[in-house]
């Protein structure tokens, strides 16, 4: 289970002209819960706080109002706690390129506390899941972005966590290998675990998500399932959603 | 500290996967300096050996042969030539021979009449074969003035010893082989320092920095190990490399140094020979004193360098934001190498200086415990301090995000 409730999130730049320092709103009062056996659609444009939002149930970041929680525990009070019970996809994660993947994956066993025999087993089981197992044993310094991004979802995955988070799990891949990565978080759901995407695939939601919401400009809007966020915009697609929130932002601005 | 020590496997896992560096650090010093002072070591024992078996070439203008026999009878010491086809200065310049030597014309009169009579020499000081020339002529010179003023004397009726009113009979207070420790103990913190902050500057900037460029920090982050314990995992692990570089390249500079000191130098010393002299002068509660002033040292600057290298966005900046710090070690460790820095009162209290002479007081059996003892707890202040400061700031999202 993920609980969001009125969670906001500023950051601090500083303009290069005026030398002046910025706060900028990543996130203003979101609230949201994803629950067990659901996959959740974070959509969204470039900037509109996605990835903030996704580090901040990861433990990764700290909400500077509001409250999180992950399986019941709170991510500001416990958040090596919280990351435990967490997989955490991104497309800012990268491979260790020197490593194979079996190497990999024991290491951040150890790191997740999960004993080398269960994640050796975990890990292959995994591998085998993401058509990758041939290279287990191979250094990953050649590998495609494919290929790695599969060994990424393996690490992420190793520890069972009750709780996944995929920040464009899709990103850069082929058909096929997306296809793997949907058909996995299918198998996550079914699981019962908490899944929460986000994504500019609009297909990709219409295939996999059970419920949606659609982050502008910092702020949630239309949490519900895709047919119902499509009814209550009047809109076709997701993509004409889009097109009517930023069109109903520039006329703001 | 189960994950520092788990992040710490990670680094070295990672290092020994790449066999170019992993050689680099650890073999290719036992290949360097012995080659590098095994050469340096023959061709400088080729050049004394060619110089003492060589007389020295000698242009005598001597027209009342007052020396030209003495000269002749020592024919390995010296050997006679001619005048050379233009300027003499240049020819010894341009080492056609090593020395002229012009004699009084009234030598010999001067000599009978119990007078005092000039030899000039002209050589060239920056040459060693000239400068040795000069050597041999005033050793002989000291005999041949012996063998006259005895005659002198005798001729006189007066005893011999009316020319030495007193001898000086000399006592070497030192210790075998102090001399050579202490040139050790100035030497010894310039190469510490250096190669501890050059050993794990790279590393450091590879996983702090390079993690970051690499997108790999992010997943290490997501796992449920404490951020501080991660830090101090990367800490361990570049104090560490730090250290065994440092080590490794001073066991194979003394192996090899050690191999070159000749057999007179280290019988000169009092310390016997090669190797042996190097273990006699650097005794083991001297190195391990040296040793543990290492470890706060090293600390503190893997702390600078982790720090550095966890604000830096990029390798690139990272590099350029320790290269400075790099340039202070350099300063620090060349004026620890500079004489009489011992008698400056306020040393002992400034950072890593005081290391360098607690290091140099050890070597010269002169160790002072209070400075020691300042000196080991200023730096693992500092680096106490610069390890507290590297996880505060490593837990701010500005250092971890492009935000």
């Amino acid at each position: 289970m993920i609980q969001l409730t009125d969670v906001y999130k500023t950051f601090t730049v500083k303009d290069k002209r005026s030398r002046a320092k910025k706060r900028i709103e990543a996130v203003k009062g979101l609230s949201l819960t994803v629950k067990p056996g659901e996959i959740y659609g974070l959509l969204g444009p470039n900037g509109a706080g996605k990835s903030t939002t996704l580090r901040m149930i990861a433990g990764l970041m700290q909400a500077d109002q509001g409250q999180i929680q992950v399986c019941g525990i709170d991510t500001l009070a416990e958040p090596e706690k919280a990351r435990s019970v967490v997989g955490y996809l991104s497309t800012d994660l990268n491979v260790y390129g020197r490593f194979t993947p079996r190497e990999l994956l024991r290491l951040f066993g150890e790191f997740q506390g999960v004993e080398a025999k269960v994640a050796e087993r975990r890990g292959m089981h995994l591998l085998e899941k993401l058509q990758l197992l041939d290279f287990a044993d191979v250094k990953m310094e050649g590998f495609s972005s494919g290929q790695k991004q599969k060994v990424s979802i393996a690490r992420a995955l190793l520890h069972d966590p009750k709780v996944v988070i995929f920040d464009e799990p899709t990103t850069g891949l082929d058909v096929l290998t997306a296809k793997t990565v949907l058909d996995l978080l299918r198998i996550m759901r079914a699981e019962g675990r908490s899944v929460i995407v986000s994504t500019h695939v609009m297909p990709m939601v219409d295939e996999i998500c059970d419920r949606v919401g659609i982050i502008f400009d910092g702020a949630l809007h239309g949490d519900a399932s895709p047919k119902q966020v499509l009814e209550s915009w009047n809109a076709k697609t997701l993509d004409e959603v889009f097109f009517q929130l930023a069109a109903r932002g520039a006329a703001e601005v | 500290m189960r994950g520092a020590l788990l992040i710490c496997k990670k680094e070295f896992m990672e290092l020994s996967k790449d066999r170019k560096t992993m050689f680099l650090t650890f073999l290719m010093p036992f290949i360097l300096y012995p080659l590098i002072f095994g050469m340096m070591g023959k061709l400088n024992q080729k050049d004394v050996a060619s110089r003492k078996g060589k007389p020295s070439r000698v242009l005598l203008v001597d027209a009342p042969k007052v020396l030209e026999p003495l000269l002749k009878a020592d024919a390995k010491t010296f050997e006679l030539v001619a005048a050379p086809q233009g300027d003499v200065n240049q020819a010894i310049r341009d080492q056609k021979l090593e020395m002229m030597l012009e004699v009084e014309p009234e030598a010999s009169a001067k000599l009978v009449q119990h007078k005092t009579f000039t030899l000039k020499a002209t050589y060239d000081q920056s040459d060693d074969s000239s400068a040795l020339a000069l050597k041999r002529l005033r050793e002989a010179m000291q005999k041949q003035n012996t063998a006259w003023v005895q005659a002198r004397l005798s001729t006189m009726g007066a005893s011999p010893e009316l020319a030495v009113p007193s001898r000086i009979q000399e006592t070497d207070a030192s210790t075998p082989g102090l001399a050579a420790s202490k040139v050790l103990g100035a030497f010894l913190p310039y190469m510490i320092m250096l190669m501890m902050f050059a050993g794990s500057m790279q590393h450091g900037i590879y996983t702090t920095a390079g993690e970051k460029e690499r997108g790999t920090l992010l997943s290490l982050l997501s796992t449920s190990l404490p951020r501080n314990q991660i830090i101090w995992g990367k800490l361990i692990y570049v104090f560490s490399i730090g250290l065994i570089s440092a080590l490794i390249n001073l066991a194979s500079m003394g192996i090899a140094m050690g191999r070159m000191i000749p057999a007179e130098a280290g019988a000169a010393s009092g310390a016997g020979h090669g190797l042996g002299a190097l273990s006699s002068i650097a005794n083991p509660v001297t190195l391990s004193l040296t040793f543990l002033l290492m470890i706060p040292l090293g600390l503190l600057f893997a702390n600078f360098i982790v720090l550095m290298g966890t604000q830096a966005k990029n390798t690139v900046e990272a590099g350029t934001a320790i290269m400075p710090g790099f340039m202070v070690v350099i300063v620090a460790a060349v004026f620890s190498m500079a004489p009489g820095i011992e008698k400056m009162a306020f040393l002992p209290y400034v950072p890593i200086l005081n290391v360098s002479l607690a290091v140099r007081k050890l070597f010269s059996h002169q160790a002072n415990a209070l400075e020691y003892v300042i000196a080991f707890a200023m730096t693992v202040g500092l680096a106490g301090l610069l390890t507290w400061l590297s996880t505060r700031l490593l837990n701010r999202e500005s250092a971890l995000f492009k935000v």
